[in-house]
């Protein structure tokens, strides 16, 4: 992840080498540096544009961290090929959140102080969203949460600096709750992961499901890192329950599947859940790929404009290697910050707040069906969802089977009801 | 009561498991007097060595290939770095050493097989269920049990007969009298290392089976195996056998009652038998205390 890795000369040469020749080599190594620099393509005064990402890079949700860190290089590389922002290069600016709010809010202090970056944007795990929506409000800087998914970042905890591109655990319950609730049955059991994100998801299923007169017939919270889930399969298999909701995230969520597989319980229950990502179906051998699920972000969608090209430009820089959500993610951010800087004409933070709140991102950005736009009360990306199956004999990257692209105003709360007040500076 | 059985045999299960992970660290932490922070990330590349050679050698070369190639780093590393460290007395050298490696290990790792998941199968013959009532006793996991029996005798049949063996036992009480003896202890310690992270090996690959093989498989499980160690007493590897054993029950039997808590009440038991009995249930009477 490091940019700056220029070839330093060993210093242990000075033994053998006069100091003529050390000055060549030297010389020699900066000017391959300059060589291989791209060239830019704007006067050197024209000051970058800076956004400063934060996201893991190492923990449990490093998979997920580096997609969308790789999403967002892909557009920080297409914006300056295109002239940058308003003629001014744009700079992306990656560190390490570990998954940790202290550390995502350390580093989101150096970015800010040592770095003067213009912006903020990254987080995966919704306690990291949370610790920098707060911490980039008392720096008076925009923060877009590019993966973390608990209702209050737009909901009661909004803030007005605050927006973001990812669902909300609402939005990603509601994707495929009809689905689940009419094919499979009405007593279900939630395995959760013992943190925000979980807790979130868990309770907005609840909700949904008294609501259409179903019950819940038991769940436990598995803390973050749980490895041995058997005496929870063991409730479940006691407690009968028609759907088996697993609620983790990241590896966790692999593990968890693997075991369902080998206990044999997905065979006798289905074991559905919320979200879904490319980077999990990819870590699971085919026995333990199976469920019902949502995606935020499908790579195939042939009736879809734009996509073919963005996946196989998207390829091409990474080695094979398809777009997740993630990457649409981290790429759907620095664009969105892009259009709010233009549509400003600023790069003051109150006016991209302003620029952004309705900003509509345009077909070969949103590279969906709709128009999804940052909803202005809640500041929340209404995006479509694209709940479905896992393709348990499939190949990479062909491993789910999306059932229909929901828009995201017919899953999302009214903003009414999200439980947002936003307050903006005086 | 029949799920508080079930769940208590289910814990055993686990504790197999545990076990096995802590015999390797007690063989380290005994003759080369180092606690292996490495040891989890030791797991993990072996069991990455075992997903690449996978589609030459099958589940069953890769469970054996892969150890070996694993013990092959975990020479290099005794001969280049932790031996240097043998001479300095505080055990602090050698944890910050085996800390960091931990962590280069792991981001070498991430380097790379990237840092996603990869999909590691067992043989589908292991992949069920055995009984629809006790259905938690599977395939699998009683392999993993057999696994850890056959290793652990191996193991043990090995320090009472070999000569190597007898070596490393009597290095274990007196390392000074048997280099006086004329046994080249550096041979014996590596050896010893490299036998600690064969069963390192063997542990992260049967992990690998059960769990997700990522990056960061072996920071889940190296906890409960120094648990194990600390319950069971350092320096024993009996006692290590039986930490595993203790520390997999009670947390089975805790399930019952308190799922939550089934984490949390295995270093509840260490810190007991800290107070209690620092020197865990069959260690060496001096030592912690």
């Amino acid at each position: 992840m490091n940019d700056q890795s220029n070839d330093m000369p060993n210093l242990g040469i000075t033994d053998h080498l006069g100091r003529r020749d050390l000055i060549k080599v030297g010389a020699g190594v900066g000017l391959t540096a300059l060589m291989a620099a791209p060239m830019p393509s704007w006067a050197a005064s024209e000051k970058p544009i800076k956004i400063g990402m934060v996201d893991p890079i190492t923990s449990i949700f490093a998979a997920l961290g580096h997609s969308e860190i790789k999403g967002a290089k892909f557009a920080e590389e297409e914006i300056n090929k295109k002239g940058g922002i308003m003629g001014r290069p744009l700079q992306l600016l990656v560190e390490d959140g570990a998954g940790n709010p202290g550390t995502t809010v350390t580093k989101a202090q150096r970015l800010v102080t040592r770095d003067k970056v213009d912006f903020l944007m990254g987080t995966v795990n919704s306690a990291s969203s949370l610790a920098l929506s707060q911490y980039a409000a008392r720096q008076n800087k925009l923060f877009l949460c590019t993966g973390g998914h608990v209702d209050s970042v737009t909901g009661a905890s909004c803030s007005w600096n605050t927006f973001r591109t990812c669902s909300t655990t609402w939005m990603l319950t509601s994707g495929d709750f009809e689905t689940l609730f009419k094919k499979f049955g009405k007593k279900w059991y939630f395995i959760t992961t013992d943190y925000a994100f979980g807790e979130s998801e868990q309770a907005d299923y609840t909700k949904q499901l008294k609501a259409a007169g179903g019950t819940v017939v038991g769940g436990a919270l598995a803390p973050v890192g749980t490895t041995d889930f058997s005496s929870y399969l063991i409730d479940v298999k006691a407690k009968k329950p028609d759907v088996l909701c697993l609620l983790l995230a990241g590896d966790d969520q692999v593990n968890c599947m693997k075991q369902i597989a080998q206990f044999g319980i997905d065979k006798k229950i289905a074991v559905g859940g919320a979200l879904m990502e490319l980077e999990l179906l990819q870590a699971l051998p085919e026995a333990a790929r199976y469920g019902w699920w949502t995606m935020e972000w499908y790579w195939n969608q042939p009736k879809t404009p734009h996509v073919a090209e963005f996946v196989s430009a998207y390829k091409a820089k990474y080695k094979g290697q398809y777009p997740s959500a993630r990457s649409w993610f981290g790429y759907a951010s620095v664009h969105a910050i892009k259009l709010a800087v233009e549509k400003a004409k600023s790069t003051d933070t109150i006016k991209v707040v302003r620029a952004m709140e309705g900003l509509v991102l345009p077909p070969e950005i949103a590279l969906q069906p709709g128009a999804p736009e940052y909803r202005a009360a809640d500041h929340q990306l209404i995006l479509s969802m694209f709940p479905g199956h896992a393709i348990p004999t499939g190949k990479y990257p062909n491993l789910f089977d999306v059932s229909a692209i929901v828009p995201g105003s017919q899953l999302a709360l009214p903003a009414s009801a999200t439980g947002c007040k936003m307050k903006y500076p005086a | 009561m029949v799920l508080l059985l079930f769940n208590a045999f289910n814990g055993l299960i686990q504790g197999a498991f545990y076990a096995l992970m802590a015999l390797g660290l007690a063989l380290i932490l005994g003759l080369n007097a180092t606690i292996n922070f490495a040891h989890g990330a030791f797991m993990a590349l072996a069991a990455y060595f075992a997903f690449t050679i996978f589609p030459y050698t099958g589940f069953w070369g890769a469970l054996i290939i892969a150890p070996l190639l694993a013990a092959g780093v975990g020479f290099v590393v005794e001969t280049t770095m932790v031996r240097r460290l043998y001479t300095r007395k505080d055990p602090i050298y050698t944890l910050l050493l085996t800390f960091g490696l931990a962590l280069i290990l792991q981001d070498m790792i991430r380097t790379i097989w990237g840092a996603q998941g990869q999909p590691l199968a067992i043989p589908a013959m292991l992949n069920h269920p055995l009984s629809n009532t006790y259905f938690f006793v599977t395939g699998y996991r009683l392999f993993v049990v057999g696994v850890a029996l056959v290793s652990t005798g191996a193991l043990f049949a090995v320090l009472r007969f070999s000569r190597i063996g007898i070596r490393i036992r009597a290095g274990n009480s007196d390392l000074e009298t048997i280099a006086a003896l004329g046994v080249n202890i550096y041979l014996l310690r590596t050896i010893n290392f490299m036998i600690g992270i064969l069963f390192a090996g063997v542990a992260g690959i049967l992990a690998a089976g059960q769990l997700g093989l990522n990056p960061n498989m072996g920071d889940s499980l190296i906890m409960p195996a120094f648990v194990a160690i600390v319950v069971g007493g350092v320096g024993s590897l009996l006692g290590s056998l039986l930490g595993g054993l203790i520390i997999g029950l009670a947390s089975g039997i805790v399930t019952t009652f308190a799922p939550a808590a089934s984490e949390v009440v295995i270093y509840v038991i260490m810190g007991v038998m800290l107070v209690v009995r620092p020197r865990g249930l069959l260690g060496q009477e001096g030592l912690f205390e």
